[in-house]
C-alpha cells in the first residue's frame, strides 16, 4: 500500500499558515506540531486490522481554530460528499472527503455544552446539530446559515416537545423527525414534518423496551428506525410508530460483540457499520446482527482508533471514521 | 556584499619566512640523493610546512569585510510619551524599514522598547516585518535611555556595521545616557535621534500630606498638604480638596472644600485632634474643576499614616455560620478594658495594613473555610453551592501568620470542633505558627475510613489540572491506614488508578507517594455512563468489608459534568447495604438534566451534593470530604473532666487552680520545640503529647496561643459560671499582644532615593546609651498591600538601617520591632508620583549631544527631526519621516564591519598533514612500472592472444631500471635489496623484484606463461605484505652469498 496518509499531511501544510487571529508564535508551533504529526504518519500502518477495511487516508490536524480540529464528536455527509465534523469548540467544520477545509461556523452558545450529533437531511437540505446540552435540535443550511425557525426543542424536561440531552436527530421519508435522547429520561420523540409531537417510546434502563443512553439514529431506505443503545451495548430497529421490530447486541471485544456502540451507518447492500466508542474499532454487520468482520483497534498510530464517535459512508463507498481521541479523520476503503 | 582576506594579528613572526632561503640551501644538499623531481619536491614541502608554522605564529586570521547595516531602533514607552506618540513610533519603524533597509545587502532591523527597563520587541532579523502592535511590557514609571542603549549593545551582530535609532523625549530620570552614547561611540555604534516633542500641559500633583511624628491624644495638630501645582506663571488651577481620615472600616472626611492652586507648591493645613487611640491613615485628594487641564490624575493623591498607642485592640473572629457562639468571651474581655472589633469569617480583613490597629488577633472556634453546613447524621443530599463557601484566603492566612512572625501581633485559637485540625487548618501556615500541630501523630486505636474517588471531570476548564489537585488534597487528607482508590474511564473501561489486582481501594500509609505519582499522569476519558464505575467501586467497598482492617467509614465522592448516563438502582442499593455515603461534585455541569443525576445520586446514598461554580473551591470541598473519612480529630470526653495546670505561667496567673470540667476539645500534637510552653491539659487521654487544652508559645516577633476546647458553647458549659471566666481569657489575649513596654528612646526617620524607601532608627535607652539590637526587624507594607520585610544593617553604634524597594507611589507603612519585648514602632513612608510627570519639555540637548558623537570610524548620528523638517506628533508625521529622502537609517557612512576567524588551528593542520607529504617523498619511491604490464595483461585477458613482445619489452625495461637502482644505491652507499641475474623471475615474486634485476641483463624467459601467471598471481596477493618483504630480504640475502661466492 502507498502511503496516502503522508501526502495528505504534507499536502495540507503547503498551503500557508492559517488565516484568522491566529499568532505567528501560534502558527509556528502549529506548523511544528503538524510536522510531527507528518511524520508521524509516514511511519508504517501499526495494523490494518482484520480484512474488513484497509486505510486510504488519514488526515486532521489537532487545533482550536481554523481547518484544525479539537476531540471532535459528530459527523454526517451531505449529498455533494461534504463532510460536517461538529468538535469540542462548538465549531461546525466543513471538509471534502479529502479533508480540504470548506468553512466552519459556530453554534449559537456552548457554555454548558457542544453538540454530539449531526444529520444531514437531504431532503430538506439541511444540517441537523443535536445541541445536546442545550436540549434541541438546530438546523442549518450546507452553507451554516441557522434556520431559527426551524429549531426544535430548548426545554429540559420529561413532558414530550421537552428533552433530556439530545444526541441525535434523523428525518424519515415522510419528513417526520425522530429525537433521541438521554439522562433521566433515555426516549425517542417523533414529530411531524410540522414539528407536532406524535408519539415517543423507551425509558432508561437495560430493559428490552428501554435505553441507556441512545446515541445514534439511523432511518434506513424501509423508514425503520435503528437506535445505537450505548450504554445496554446493543442495536435496536423499531418501527416508525416505536414498535420494537429487533434488537440483538452483547457486551463485550470480541467479533459480533459490541463495547459502547455510538454510530452506526447502513451500505446499500443494506449492511451495518458500527463504530465502537469503547472497542475503538468498526464493526460491520448483518441486519440480523452477525458480524462481518471488524476494522481497527486501539491506539494513535494510521488504522488505530482512539474513543471514535462517529463514522459515515461517502458516494463511493468509503467508510470515514471520526477517530475522536486522536483529533482526525480516517477514511477507509470496505 | 562580503570581501575576504588574511590578516595576521602578530605580524612581526612573519620575519621569520627570511629564513626560508637558509632552509633550502641547508636541505639542497642532504636531498641530493632524491633525484630533481623528488629533491625539489621535499624541498617545496618543507618549505610550505615552515611558511604555514609561521602563519600560525603570527597568528593568522581570516577577515569577512561586510557592508550590511543593522539598525536598532529604540523607542521610549515612558508614561510621559502619550499613547498616540507610542502608536506613532511603531508606524514609523515600520516605515522606515519597509523605506531604507536594503534587501540586497541583508541589512537588519530590530526593535527594542523602553521605560524603567527594557525588552527586545523584535531582535535584528533581516526580513521586512510589520509590527502590528508593540506586544513587550515594560516598566512605564521611568526612563532609562542608558539602560536600554545597553540592551541594544548587546543584540548588534558582529558581522555589520551598527546603528541606534533613538526615539524618545530625552527624559530620563535613571542612569547616564551620555554616558553610554559615548561608550557606543567608541564602539563604532553611530546614534540617530528624533526628539518626540511634549504637549505642553499644566500638571497638578498632590505632593504629600505632612503629618507631625508625635501625634498625641486628644492634642490638636496640624495636618499639611502640599500641592505642587505646574503651569505657566500667572495661571491657576481650581478644584476641590478633600481629606479624609481612614481608621479600621471606618472613614471620616474631616475637611472638603474647594481650593485655588497657584503655579508651584501650594501648602493647606487643616487642624485635627485624635480623640481615640488607634491606627489612622489621612488621604488627601484634589479634584480639579478642569480634568482636561491636568495632563495626570494619578498623582492627585496622596496619604500619610500616624499611631496614636492606648489600649489593647483585639481583632475577634468567629464562624460566620455559628455567629454570638463567644459572645460571652468578648464581654469579658471588654470588661477586662480590651477594645474588642468583632468580625464574622466571611467579612475578614483585606490586608497586612488592617491588621495594624489590632494588638491580637482571635480565631474563635472558626474554620478555614465555612459554608459547608451541618453533618447531620443519616440525612443526605445536602446541596452545597460553591457560591456559599466563604472564609480564609491563602494569602488571609498568610497575613496572619506574617503579622505575627514579623510584625509581632498576638495570635489565639481557641477551640470546638472547627478549629484546629477539625477545622481545616492542618498544613495551613497557622499550623505553623502555633505551638500544637492540628493532626495526630501518635496513631492509637481510631477507625480506618475508605474512600473511593470518580473521576469526570475533564470537560471543565482545566479540569485534568483540577482532578490532579484534588486527587492529591485528598491522598494527603487521608490517615496512613484509610484506604483509598481512584476510578476513572480509560480506552479499556472504567479502571482503578492504583491496586487494580488488590481490588482497587489500598492502605494509603506505604503508597502516598506512589498514589500522588500516578495521580501525576492521570489522564481521564469521557465516560459513558455512571453505573459500570459505580458498581467496580461497590464491589471493591464489598470486599474491604472483609479485610483487617474494615473500614468503619465508607466514603465516595464522584465528580462529574454529569453528562454519563444515571446509574441504576442495584448500583444504588449496593451501595446503601454497604453504607457507602456518595458525595457528588458537579462541575461545569450541563444544565438541569446533570445536576439532578449527581443530586440524585448524592441523596438516595446520603452524601452531599456539591454545585461547583468556582473551580477552586474544590481543593476545599476534597479536603473537608476526605477528612469525613480520616480519623475524627474531635475528642469527647464523658464524663467531662477538668483540665489540668501543668505549668505556672502569666496566663493563668491569680487564676483559681479548680478549672471547671470541659467534656471535649479537639486533639492536637505538642510541637517538638522547648519554646512550647503546656499551660492546661486535659486528663484524658493520658498522652501528654496530644492532650493539650492550653499551650503558648513565641513565634517570631509575636506570640501565639492554642486552647483547644471551646468557651462554653458546647464543652465548656460549666465554665460559663466560673468566676475567674473574664480574667482567665483576658489573661490570654492580653499575654499575646504586641509588646508595649516602653524600655527605650528609639527615632525613626525616613526617606526615599532611588526607588527605595530608607529606614533608620536611632536606639539609644533610658539613659542615653546606645542600644544594642540584634533582633530588629520590620517590614513596610506597600501601596498595593502586598508587604515586605524590613533587613536592618547596623551602620554606626545604635544605629540601624534598612531599605526596601519603593518604586510604586504611594504610601508605605513602616513597622518595625525593635527585638522581644520592645514596643513596635510605626511610621509611614510617602513615595511621589512619578517623575515621569515632572518634566514638561523635551530634552533636546541631550539627544543633540548623544547625536553628535561621532562613531569610531564612521560618521556623527543625525538628528532625524532636523533633517526630515518633521517631528513625530502622530502617525502622518510618522510616515513623512518614513517616506522622506533626507534621512536613510540605512545609509553606509559607517566603516564597514570586519568579521575576523582564527585560522592557526587550521594552519598547524595542514603543516602537520604537509610534514608527513614531505617525509614521505624523501623515504618513499614510488613507482609506477607496473601499471603497464597491468594493462597489457588486461588486454590480453580480455582479447586473448600470445603477445610475448610487449612482455620482452617490460622485462627490458625492468633490467634498465634494476640497473639504475642498483647504480643509485652504490652512489648513496646504502644497503639495498640486490638479486642475482641468474635469479628467475617466479609467480610469487616479491614487490623489490625488480629491483634485483641489473640494467641490460638478459631477462629469462618467464617459467610460465603471461596467462598462466595472471593466474596464479591471484595466490600471491593474498600473502601479506610483510610476508613478502621477509622472502624479499632471504632472496637478497641468498644473491648476496652467491655473488661473494
Amino acid at each position: 500500500m502507498t502511503d496516502p496518509a503522508s501526502d495528505a499531511v504534507h499536502g495540507r501544510h503547503l498551503r500557508g499558515p492559517v488565516s484568522g487571529p491566529i499568532g505567528r508564535r501560534a502558527w509556528l508551533v502549529g506548523v511544528g506540531a503538524a510536522f510531527a504529526a507528518g511524520c508521524l504518519r509516514d511511519a508504517p500502518p501499526v495494523s490494518e486490522g482484520a480484512s474488513l477495511a484497509r486505510l486510504d487516508k488519514v488526515w486532521g490536524v489537532h487545533g482550536i481554530a481554523g481547518e484544525r480540529m479539537h476531540k471532535p464528536r459528530a459527523m454526517a455527509i451531505g449529498p455533494d460528499d461534504r463532510l460536517y465534523l461538529v468538535d469540542f469548540t462548538a465549531r461546525i467544520l466543513v471538509y471534502d472527503t479529502d479533508g480540504e477545509f470548506l468553512q466552519s461556523w459556530q453554534t449559537p452558545d456552548s457554555k454548558s455544552g457542544r453538540p454530539t450529533g449531526l444529520t444531514f437531511d437531504p431532503v430538506a437540505n439541511e444540517l441537523l446539530v443535536a445541541d445536546t446540552h442545550y436540549y434541541r435540535v438546530l438546523a442549518y443550511t450546507p452553507d451554516g446559515v441557522l434556520k431559527e425557525d426551524r429549531t426544535v426543542g430548548g426545554v429540559n424536561g420529561k413532558a414530550p416537545g421537552e428533552f433530556g440531552f439530545v444526541t441525535d436527530a434523523v428525518r424519515d421519508s415522510a419528513g417526520c423527525l425522530y429525537v433521541s435522547e438521554y439522562g433521566d429520561n433515555d426516549r425517542v420523540q417523533k414529530f411531524s414534518p410540522q414539528g407536532e409531537f406524535l408519539t415517543q417510546w423507551g425509558s432508561h434502563g437495560t430493559d428490552e423496551l428501554q435505553f441507556k443512553r441512545p446515541q445514534n439514529l439511523l432511518v434506513d431506505p424501509q423508514d425503520r428506525v435503528w437506535v445505537c443503545d450505548a450504554c445496554n451495548h446493543r442495536l435496536k430497529a423499531f418501527s416508525p410508530d416505536g414498535e420494537l421490530l429487533f434488537s440483538w447486541g452483547v457486551e463485550g471485544s470480541g467479533p459480533g460483540e459490541l463495547y459502547y456502540p455510538y454510530d452506526m451507518v447502513m451500505d446499500p447492500a443494506g449492511d451495518l457499520y458500527v463504530v465502537e466508542y469503547g472497542n475503538h474499532r468498526v464493526q460491520k454487520f448483518t441486519q440480523a446482527g452477525e458480524s462481518l468482520g471488524v476494522w481497527g483497534e486501539q491506539g494513535s498510530g494510521p488504522g488505530q482508533l482512539w474513543s471514535p464517535w462517529a463514522l459515515v459512508l461517502d458516494s463511493l463507498g468509503r467508510l470515514h471514521v471520526l477517530d475522536t481521541q486522536n483529533h482526525r479523520v480516517q477514511r477507509v476503503i470496505v | 556584499m562580503f570581501s575576504r582576506s588574511l590578516a595576521f594579528d602578530s605580524p612581526w613572526w612573519l620575519a621569520l619566512l627570511a629564513l626560508l632561503p637558509v632552509l633550502w640551501a641547508l636541505s639542497y644538499r642532504g636531498l641530493s640523493g632524491l633525484g630533481t623531481w623528488r629533491r625539489f619536491g621535499a624541498l617545496a614541502f618543507r618549505s610550505i610546512v615552515f611558511t604555514l608554522v609561521v602563519f600560525a605564529l603570527a597568528d593568522a586570521q581570516f577577515r569577512k569585510t561586510t557592508d550590511r547595516v543593522t539598525v536598532l531602533y529604540l523607542l521610549d514607552q515612558s508614561l510621559s510619551i502619550p499613547e498616540a506618540q507610542r502608536e506613532a513610533m511603531r508606524s514609523l519603524v515600520n516605515g522606515l524599514v519597509r523605506e531604507h533597509r536594503r534587501d540586497d545587502k541583508q541589512d537588519r532591523a530590530g526593535v527594542v522598547v523602553f521605560g524603567a527597563d527594557s525588552e527586545v520587541e523584535i531582535p535584528p532579523i533581516d526580513f521586512n516585518y510589520e509590527m502590528s502592535r508593540i506586544e513587550s511590557l515594560v516598566d512605564r514609571r521611568a526612563t532609562n535611555l542608558a539602560g536600554a542603549m545597553e540592551r541594544a549593545m548587546s543584540l548588534f551582530p558582529y558581522d555589520s556595521a551598527k546603528r541606534v535609532v533613538l526615539v524618545t523625549d530625552g527624559n530620563e530620570n535613571a542612569g547616564d545616557a551620555l554616558r553610554q552614547a559615548r561608550a557606543m561611540a567608541d564602539a563604532g555604534v553611530s546614534v540617530d535621534v528624533l526628539p518626540t516633542p511634549l504637549i505642553a500641559r499644566s500638571e497638578t500633583a498632590v505632593d504629600k500630606i505632612a503629618l507631625p511624628s508625635d501625634v498625641r491624644l486628644d492634642q490638636p495638630f496640624e495636618a499639611r498638604i502640599v500641592i505642587d501645582h505646574q503651569a505657566d506663571a500667572g495661571s491657576s488651577a481650581k478644584g476641590q480638596l478633600r481629606i479624609v481620615r481612614k481608621t479600621g472600616d471606618v472613614e471620616q472626611v474631616i475637611s472638603e472644600g474647594p481650593v485655588t492652586l497657584k503655579p508651584g507648591k501650594n501648602v493647606f493645613s487643616v487642624r485635627e485632634t485624635i480623640d481615640r487611640a488607634d491606627f489612622y491613615t489621612y488621604e488627601a485628594r484634589f479634584v480639579p474643576d478642569n480634568a482636561a487641564g491636568d495632563a495626570s490624575a494619578q498623582n492627585n493623591v496622596a496619604t500619610a499614616f500616624t499611631h496614636v498607642r492606648g489600649k489593647g485592640q483585639v481583632l475577634f473572629i468567629e464562624d460566620w455560620e455559628h455567629p454570638g457562639e463567644f459572645d460571652r468571651v468578648v464581654d469579658g474581655l471588654q470588661r477586662e478594658g480590651l477594645e474588642v472589633t468583632l468580625r464574622q469569617s466571611n467579612q475578614l480583613f483585606a490586608n497586612l495594613a488592617e491588621l495594624q490597629r489590632y494588638d491580637s488577633v482571635v480565631l474563635a472556634n472558626t474554620p478555614r473555610t465555612s459554608g459547608f453546613g451541618d453533618d447531620l447524621p443519616g440525612e443526605g443530599g445536602v446541596t452545597v453551592v460553591t457560591d456559599a463557601l466563604s472564609g480564609f484566603s491563602d494569602e488571609q492566612v498568610e497575613m496572619l501568620v506574617r503579622n505575627t512572625e514579623e510584625l509581632g501581633c498576638g495570635l489565639v485559637m481557641l477551640g470546638g470542633d472547627r478549629s484546629f485540625g477539625a477545622g481545616g487548618w492542618d498544613d495551613s501556615p497557622l499550623e505553623k505558627a502555633m505551638p500544637v500541630d492540628f493532626e495526630i501523630k501518635a496513631a492509637k486505636v481510631t477507625p480506618v475510613g475508605a474512600l473511593a474517588m470518580i473521576m469526570h471531570a475533564s470537560e471543565i476548564a482545566q479540569g485534568n489540572y483540577w482532578q490532579k489537585r484534588i486527587a492529591i488534597e485528598a491522598v494527603d487528607t487521608l490517615g496512613p491506614r484509610d484506604y483509598a482508590g481512584l476510578l476513572t474511564w480509560q480506552p479499556a473501561g472504567d479502571q482503578w488508578l492504583w491496586g487494580q489486582s488488590q481490588g482497587g481501594m489500598i492502605p494509603v500509609g506505604p503508597s502516598r507517594q506512589n498514589m500522588k505519582a500516578r495521580v501525576d499522569r492521570l489522564s481521564v476519558g469521557d465516560m459513558p455512563e455512571f453505573d459500570p464505575g459505580m458498581k467496580v467501586a461497590a464491589a471493591a467497598f464489598a470486599k474491604l468489608s472483609t479485610a483487617n482492617p474494615a473500614p468503619a467509614i465508607k466514603h465516595m465522592i464522584i465528580i462529574s459534568d454529569g453528562d454519563p448516563s444515571p446509574p441504576t438502582g442495584a448500583t444504588i442499593a449496593s451501595l446503601k447495604k454497604q453504607k457507602v455515603r456518595v458525595t457528588t461534585v458537579a462541575v461545569g455541569a450541563h444544565g438541569p438534566a446533570g445536576h439532578s443525576t449527581m443530586e440524585q445520586i448524592a441523596k438516595q446514598t446520603g452524601g452531599k451534593y456539591y454545585v461547583v461554580r468556582n473551580a477552586a473551591a474544590l481543593p476545599k470541598i476534597y479536603q473537608r470530604e476526605a477528612r469525613r473519612v480520616s480519623r475524627p480529630l474531635v475528642r469527647e470526653l464523658a464524663p467531662a473532666e477538668s483540665p489540668v495546670k501543668t505549668l505556672e505561667h502569666e496566663i493563668v496567673r491569680g487564676v483559681s487552680e479548680n478549672f471547671p470540667p470541659t467534656s471535649g476539645f479537639v486533639m492536637t500534637t505538642l510541637k517538638d520545640s522547648s519554646l512550647v510552653e503546656v499551660i492546661l491539659r486535659s486528663p484524658v487521654p493520658t498522652d501528654a503529647e496530644s492532650s493539650t487544652i492550653l499551650a503558648a508559645w513565641t513565634y517570631g516577633l509575636g506570640k501565639s496561643v492554642a486552647f483547644t476546647t471551646d468557651a462554653g458553647a458546647r464543652w465548656s458549659d460549666a465554665w460559663t459560671e466560673w468566676e475567674d471566666y473574664d480574667r482567665f481569657f483576658s489573661q490570654m489575649v492580653r499575654w499575646s499582644m504586641r509588646p508595649t513596654g516602653d524600655t527605650g528612646n528609639f527615632t525613626i526617620s525616613t526617606d526615599v532615593v532611588d526607588g527605595k524607601a530608607r529606614v533608620v532608627v536611632d536606639a539609644l535607652d533610658k539613659n542615653d546609651e546606645f542600644l544594642d539590637l540584634p533582633a530588629i526587624g520590620g517590614a513596610a507594607v506597600r501601596p498595593d498591600l502586598g508587604s515586605s520585610p524590613l533587613d536592618f544593617r547596623q551602620v554606626a553604634p545604635g544605629r540601624y538601617v534598612a531599605e526596601v524597594e519603593a518604586d510604586d507611589p504611594g504610601s508605605y507603612m513602616i513597622v518595625v520591632s525593635p527585638g522581644a519585648g520592645q514596643g513596635v514602632l510605626r511610621t509611614g513612608v510617602n513615595v511621589g508620583y512619578s517623575d515621569e510627570f515632572r518634566d514638561r519639555t523635551t530634552n533636546v540637548a541631550l539627544l543633540d549631544s548623544i547625536a553628535g558623537l561621532e562613531a569610531k570610524g564612521g560618521a556623527e548620528g543625525e538628528d532625524i527631526a532636523t533633517a526630515t523638517g518633521f517631528e513625530l506628533t502622530g502617525l502622518d508625521a510618522a510616515n513623512e519621516i518614513a517616506l522622506s529622502d533626507a534621512y536613510d537609517p540605512y545609509r553606509r557612512d559607517l566603516p564597514p564591519a570586519v568579521a575576523s576567524q582564527p585560522i592557526w588551528p587550521l594552519m598547524v593542520l595542514l603543516a602537520s598533514c604537509v610534514f608527513v607529504a614531505d617525509v614521505f617523498i624523501r623515504r618513499v619511491q614510488v613507482n609506477l612500472a607496473w601499471v603497464g604490464p597491468l594493462l597489457s595483461a588486461t588486454k590480453r585477458r580480455l582479447f586473448g592472444g600470445e603477445e610475448r613482445e610487449p612482455q620482452a619489452e617490460t622485462m627490458a625495461r625492468l633490467r634498465s631500471r634494476k640497473a639504475e637502482v642498483r647504480e643509485t644505491s652504490t652512489a648513496a652507499g646504502s644497503t639495498r635489496f640486490e638479486a642475482s641475474d641468474e635469479t628467475p623471475p617466479s609467480a610469487d615474486a616479491s614487490p623489490l623484484d625488480e629491483l634485483r634485476t641489473p640494467t641490460g641483463a638478459t631477462p629469462k624467459k618467464p617459467t610460465t606463461p603471461p596467462k598462466q601467471s595472471l593466474a596464479s598471481d591471484a595466490k600471491p596477493t593474498e600473502e601479506g605484505y610483510t610476508s613478502r618483504l621477509l622472502k624479499a630480504k632471504r632472496d637478497a640475502m641468498k644473491d648476496r652469498d652467491t655473488k661473494d661466492k
